[in-house]
């Protein structure tokens, strides 16, 4: 690694100023993705401003809907008995992030920052309605997080700023969830696509209120499904409504073709996972 | 670049030194100290080659800086035994014939040590799950489970 100047700053207002004042400098949360891009010289900075000595910045709780600092890492809230009791989706989809080894150090807000198509916070937490709480001198700002992705690899972060947390609406704990992430292997690897599903439906009835779907590593950011969404909502989920859904969602992803898998398979997996993924909740609601 | 004072506990040890921010954890641990049993496999976080426990936690020794660790409890596989005598874990992980060539062993004992710190009476897919940062391209990995297994049991 090239060398830097490593800053610990003990507050938020410091970090910023920091950020602000310093050219070429990078937050630093967790390193798992930044460290690996400075060793490859494909990130190159002057300066780290590492922000785990802010305080409260790694929080989870609950008030007007869940708050998750930032620097909450993966594996606190694989862990959390607030998340895996309110927002079980949430839990299951950050244990399949990476190794334990990484989710002890990784951290949500890195894990979104950094902008990949393909990163399973992103995906769920879109499902999820989520929303971040940006900071920067000037004070903080709210971003959906359909808007924060702007392309692979960038965010609506801007320089001189700080992911401060995530916001994920109160009713999203009435919703049953799913994450599927569909690859050759579960561990340490991205997905091939990455499929997150909220519902809120009647389930003596099959009358869906409302649905959100998000698609992870098939476009240049994770996208929400909208069309399907809007097929569904307010309509019975018979299993023919559900495969014409299913069918839409694939043509609104707009995939690469890549060394994980062509474009066309990505389309085909998105059908059937986004069918899976709906009958799989249905099947577990009328459990209970 | 500035050099940074930092204050680590290793083994029980306490080091206080100045220390490059651009050092990760484990060149610092192997070549500053000379604890060479923390291995460098992959550099990138992939591999577990480079585990140590650091506040009760396992990480990647290769994805952490030297300065991260600053006020930190570090074991590496050069703790794990006391005196001469191999940590049970490390028994079992000879008895078993967990260990070929050796390269990925300290890693899985001490993923193994935080595991069973964790969740002392772990099921197949509970250690397969832990143990998944850990990749280790001799034994297959049958008789690490094995070995888990059997420690576990030993040490209820």
């Amino acid at each position: 690694m090239k060398s830097f100047d490593y800053l610990k700053p003990d507050s938020m207002d410091e970090a910023l100023k920091v950020l602000k004042t310093h050219e070429h400098c990078f937050a630093l949360a967790g390193g798992t993705d930044l460290l690996v891009a400075m060793k490859s010289d494909t990130v190159k900075t002057k300066c780290l401003v590492d922000l785990k000595a802010i305080p409260c910045i790694d929080v989870i709780e609950y008030d007007d809907g869940f708050n998750i600092g930032s620097m909450a890492t993966v594996r606190e809230i694989e862990m959390s008995p607030l998340i895996r009791e309110k927002l079980p989706a949430l839990s299951e989809a950050a244990a399949t992030l990476g190794s334990i080894q990484i989710r002890n150090r990784a951290t949500i807000g890195g894990n979104l920052c950094h902008g990949s198509p393909a990163a399973d916070m992103a995906t769920i937490l879109m499902a999820m309605d989520g929303e971040v709480r940006i900071a920067s001198a000037d004070g903080e700002r709210r971003v959906k997080l359909e808007q924060f992705f702007t392309g692979p690899g960038s965010t609506a972060v801007e320089p001189g700023e700080i992911l401060a947390g995530i916001h994920i609406p109160k009713e999203m704990q009435d919703y049953k969830g799913v994450y599927l992430k569909h690859g050759p292997r579960w561990a340490m690897d991205i997905g091939i696509v990455n499929i997150g599903i909220l519902l809120d439906a009647d389930f003596v009835s099959g009358l869906c209120h409302r649905v959100m779907i998000a698609m992870g590593a098939v476009g240049p950011t994770p996208l929400r499904a909208f069309k399907a969404e809007a097929m569904l909502n307010g309509n019975n989920l018979t299993p023919e409504l559900i495969a014409q859904a299913s069918g839409v969602a694939s043509k609104e992803a707009r995939p690469i073709t890549d060394f994980r898998a062509s474009a066309e398979y990505r389309k085909a997996m998105v059908a059937s996972l986004v069918s899976k993924g709906l009958r799989q909740i249905l099947d577990t609601g009328s459990d209970c | 670049m500035a050099k940074q004072r930092i204050h680590i506990t290793i083994n029980e040890e306490d080091h206080d030194l100045l220390v490059n921010p651009n050092i990760t954890l484990l060149d610092f641990i192997r070549y500053e100290l000379g604890l060479t049993g923390t291995k460098e496999g992959c550099d990138e976080g992939d591999c577990g080659a480079c585990t140590v426990i650091m506040d009760g936690k396992v990480v990647t020794s290769c994805l952490v800086l030297a300065v991260e660790a600053d006020g930190s409890r570090i074991t590496t596989i050069e703790g794990v035994q006391t005196g001469k005598d191999l940590h049970p874990i490390q028994q079992a992980f000879v008895d078993s014939g967990a260990v070929q060539c050796g390269f990925c062993t300290p890693g899985m004992v001490l993923t193994t040590k935080a595991l069973l710190d964790e969740n002392p009476d772990p099921s197949e897919a509970d250690i397969k799950h832990y143990l998944e940062g850990n990749l280790c391209r001799c034994t297959g990995y049958t008789k690490i489970v094995e070995a888990v297994h059997r420690v576990a049991l030993a040490l209820k």
